[in-house]
């Protein structure tokens, strides 16, 4: 776990009519939370919280040669929820006035049904919260100027790599997000996130043929993320990874070994036991991970974390949305299952500390428990001895997508990017293809790591019941015995 | 005149003011609530009516949009103000303006009949009674022993929009949708706990199955994967249930953007006119239908809504063109995005197209996957059941699919004659031959 500086201090200076924090610019005060929280409690809540957002975002795109499109966002609410037992209320409005709040308060209110319950006298704003995305310098002064050169440049390395190249797509967003969250027990906590994306994509053609790909970067983290090394990575691996597919086949139908290269191939966890850790799902006995606490499930040399504290991660968080500490969560150690992947309802629900995995995709949304950076540590194995070991299989670098049945426990990724393994050597290049295989037997018929743990620097999003938020996935290379290829023919 | 068509003027007008040559402004307003019931009690109840302010601006043949929902009138001021220097640092764009004005006119003259007069007449008492509902019909099927959890859903929302448009476009429109549905998990002997899921809805409460058949449904789908197996890797026959087929037609369709076409990402550029399906391939876009989900009598641009025709047996008629990929194209917007799909139906029933295919799989759902855009190629997970003498067999999972567009929609085999009522893209059960799965 993250050490964490838990000192408290007084919400205010000056008194509670004053604004507080980052807010005070919107005119919400001390007072006005007091009185949210009061009125979310009147109805006989257990525990309420207000959730204030503001998030701006921009997006500079490059299409046909220039950069001649441009969005900026602009999200401002907040939502008010009321928890009893395994019960939820909410309710969120664009309008922070106390008023709009108060409404939102009854609604959430509304799911108890019992005697209203006191909220602390003050409220204490928690200080000493890791800062895992420091900036240079805030996106707000980062002017278009700085930025188009950017993108200009990467169109013309992307067209100067490869003759075959005929378009290119070039996205940079950056966001600048604030969160209030303020709770009954009196804990106010405050964290600024930002957040950047970079995207290249590209469209070649050859002999008539054509093939699209590409490669994206992000991070919570400045301006200064774009460094010249990334930047050159971003153009060779996007330009690669699509005039390969030039050369790719189609895989055969059917089961066989499936070595999955060091990095994104972390969305091998995400899929196969992340999602069915979270806990709501095993609160309700829906998981098919249910039950599995303390049993083995993988060899011991399988070691599984969902961690909010990489430095400047995308999937990297401070705190979590429900104002509780965020730090690194094993979930699986030395082969056994150990934690599922809580919010403040499942950890009250099974008795234990929550781990600091609710998060929301907005203020529009309750929290819900969801993984942050989802990775496995290195292992006893050595990638060539892995690769080595297949007779026949396949080799799966790249990927667009994956799925869950978090019952039935069947997952799928989609693979752009890889190549067949034909008598322990990498052969040809393979393109589109689905995999598909079931969380637990997946995860025991991972029979080789490797020590290349590789996080992936992409912009995974995780969705979950209408929720998308930021995630980061890594892994070793990694050998899983046995998996259905969706490919052609035999 | 309402407040919200008021709000939209005042927005593009400011547009103006700060220096934009034109503006497309949007802004809604919705209400929406839910109620999600689980085993026995309410699980969350969310309640709000939100909002939301769009603009695209024109400066001086260049291009930004923005959208915002602090509406707080010093805020919005100074966010158009940025917005508008933000665009005036980009480059030219020479295709990117508002639509012509001549397409605005031909509005049809129909009701469409999209908001329910009886909106107001649900309460929370009746929402949480009918999720209670759901439930007890799910827990009174046969084998319902087996059941681990049902959660329930009943929701609404109302909502309403405007678009003014500063070439001299001005819109508002109302909705309502009513929406129930459950998802039932229950627990294989083998410690699997597979789960299905059945919904219903519509722009209208009397669209919406009754919440007693919903639950039912919902649980017989569950019970019915217990004993899943993965099926053996082969070539067969595919049954696409009409709950599942949109995925597959998405896949089609998505291709048929101008976008993507302009910027060469799709197999269909150049396809116009071309034989891509079988002969039973007929599917018309249709705003026009009432009480449809994606009905409307103008579009994102402020476009009039007309139907047109995109496959007739198995030949591509059109694409879906926008104003600024058609410019760059030179063909004339059809409509940004697909309204409601009307398709040439079979006279059959799914049971007896399952009778007439003898031997195959009848797939009900995938699971992830994806289509290349560019090349037409798909490798997709699914599950369903195998079929054997014309009647459903055991059930299967863990399987895909894989294939290339171009050569599926020649094998369209049969089209069934029942519409998925749940989506504008009305999807009826499809059947091609000849798909590769892998299982085993």
């Amino acid at each position: 776990m993250v050490n964490q500086d838990t000192a408290a201090r007084p919400a205010t200076q000056a008194g509670t009519s004053e604004g507080i924090g980052y807010f005070a610019r919107f005119g919400v005060t001390e007072r006005m939370i007091a009185q949210t929280l009061a009125t979310a409690l009147a109805r006989g809540g257990e525990h309420a919280d207000v959730f204030f957002q503001h998030r701006v975002g921009s997006d500079l795109g490059l299409e046909d040669g220039a950069v001649n499109r441009a969005y900026a966002t602009v999200e401002l609410g907040v939502g008010v929820r009321v928890v009893k037992g395994d019960q939820t209320g909410y309710g969120y409005t664009e309008d922070l006035s106390l008023p709009a709040l108060l409404e939102c308060a009854r609604t959430a209110a509304a799911i108890a049904d019992g005697a209203s319950r006191p909220i602390p006298e003050r409220l204490h704003v928690r200080a000493g919260l890791p800062d895992r995305y420091p900036l240079i310098r805030p996106w707000e002064e980062i002017r278009p100027q700085e930025k188009l050169p950017l993108l200009a440049g990467l169109n013309e390395r992307a067209f100067a790599a490869d003759e075959r190249i005929k378009k290119v797509n070039l996205f940079l967003r950056d966001e600048s997000g604030a969160i209030l969250i303020a709770d009954s027990s009196g804990r106010i906590v405050e964290d600024r996130q930002p957040m950047t994306l970079l995207y290249l994509s590209v469209l070649a053609e050859a002999n008539g043929r054509r093939e699209q790909n590409g490669y994206n970067v992000a991070g919570r983290a400045g301006f200064d993320f774009y460094s010249p090394e990334r930047l050159d990575r971003v153009v060779r691996e996007a330009v690669a990874r699509t005039t390969i597919l030039f050369d790719a086949v189609t895989p055969p139908a059917g089961e066989m070994p499936v070595v999955l290269a060091a990095g994104s191939s972390g969305i091998l966890l995400h899929e196969a036991i992340g999602h069915g850790m979270e806990a709501d799902f095993n609160r309700k006995g829906v998981s098919i991970y249910a039950d599995k606490i303390g049993k083995r499930i993988a060899q011991p040399f399988v070691q599984i974390v969902d961690d909010a504290a990489n430095a400047g991660a995308r999937g990297a968080i401070n705190v979590d949305d429900e104002g509780n500490d965020a730090g690194t969560t094993h979930l699986v150690q030395d082969g056994v299952l150990t934690t599922y992947l809580h919010d403040a309802i499942s950890a009250r629900h099974f008795g234990v500390r929550p781990t600091g995995n609710g998060r929301r995709e907005s203020y529009r949304h309750a929290p819900l428990p969801r993984m942050r950076s989802t990775y496995m540590l290195p292992g006893p194995h050595r990638t060539e001895e892995i690769i080595r070991s297949v007779k026949k299989g396949i080799y799966c670098m790249n990927f667009s997508n994956g799925q869950v049945n978090i019952g039935a426990g069947d997952f799928t990724f989609y693979v752009k990017n890889g190549y067949l393994i034909e008598d322990g050597k990498l052969t040809r290049p393979v393109k589109d293809v689905n995999i598909i295989g079931n969380g637990p037997q997946a995860l025991e018929r991972v029979d080789m790591v490797s020590d290349d743990l590789a996080i992936d620097e992409g912009g995974w999003t995780c969705g979950k019941d209408g929720q998308s938020v930021p995630v980061s996935q890594g892994l070793p290379t990694v050998r899983v015995s046995s998996m259905t290829v969706g490919g052609r023919g035999t | 005149m309402s407040d919200l068509l008021d709000i939209t003027r005042r927005a593009a007008a400011l547009a103006r003011e700060k220096g934009a040559t034109d503006a497309s402004a949007g802004s809604y307003r919705a209400r929406h609530v839910e109620v999600a019931w689980r085993d026995g009690k309410v699980e969350k109840v969310s309640e709000a009516t939100t909002r939301g302010l769009g603009l695209d601006l024109y400066v001086d043949g260049r291009y930004a949009a923005v959208s915002t929902s602090d509406l707080r009138p010093d805020a919005l001021d100074r966010f158009v103000e940025d917005a508008v220097a933000l665009a005036r640092t980009l480059a030219p764009d020479p295709h990117r303006r508002l639509p012509e004005p001549e397409l605005y006119r031909g509005q049809a003259n129909v009701d469409l009949q999209l908001e329910d007069p009886d909106y107001g007449k649900v309460d929370a008492t009746r929402r949480r009674a009918e999720a209670e509902a759901i439930e007890a019909a799910a827990r009174g099927v046969p084998g319902a022993s087996a059941i681990l959890s049902v959660t329930t859903s009943v929701s609404d929302t109302r909502s309403e929009s405007a678009l003014v448009q500063t070439n001299g476009f001005e819109g508002e429109r109302r909705g309502t949708d009513f929406w129930i549905g459950a998802e039932v998990t229950v627990l294989d002997p083998d410690g699997r706990r597979p789960e299905e899921y059945a919904a219903s809805g519509g722009r209208f409460r009397s669209a919406m199955e009754a919440p007693e058949a919903i639950g039912r449904r919902a649980a017989e789908r569950a019970i019915a994967r217990i004993g899943t197996r993965k099926g053996e890797s082969a070539v067969l026959t595919m049954a696409l249930d009409n709950r599942a087929s949109g995925r597959m037609v998405g896949m089609l369709f998505g291709p048929l953007a101008a976008a993507a076409i302009q910027q060469k990402r799709s197999f269909l550029e150049g396809k116009i006119g071309v034989q891509l399906g079988s002969p039973l391939l007929t599917v018309k876009d249709d705003p026009l239908v009432p009480r449809g989900l994606g009905s409307r009598l103008y579009d994102g641009e402020g476009i009039a809504a007309r139907p047109f025709p995109v496959f007739e047996e198995g030949v591509l008629r059109s694409y879906y063109v926008d104003t600024y990929y058609g410019r760059k194209l030179g063909l004339p917007p059809t409509t940004s995005r697909s309204s409601n799909l009307a398709w040439a139906l079979g006279g059959r029933s799914q049971a007896q197209l399952l009778t007439d295919l003898g031997e195959g799989v009848l797939v009900t759902g995938f699971l992830g996957g994806n289509s290349n855009g560019t090349t037409g190629d798909f490798s997709l997970g699914v599950r369903g059941f195998r079929v054997r003498g014309g009647r459903l067999a055991e059930p299967v999972g863990e399987m895909n699919v894989s294939g290339n567009h171009l050569e599926l929609w020649k094998r369209l085999a049969a089209v069934g004659d029942d519409p998925y009522p749940y989506s504008a893209m009305r999807t009826p059960t499809l059947v091609f031959e000849a798909v590769q799965f892998a299982g085993t």
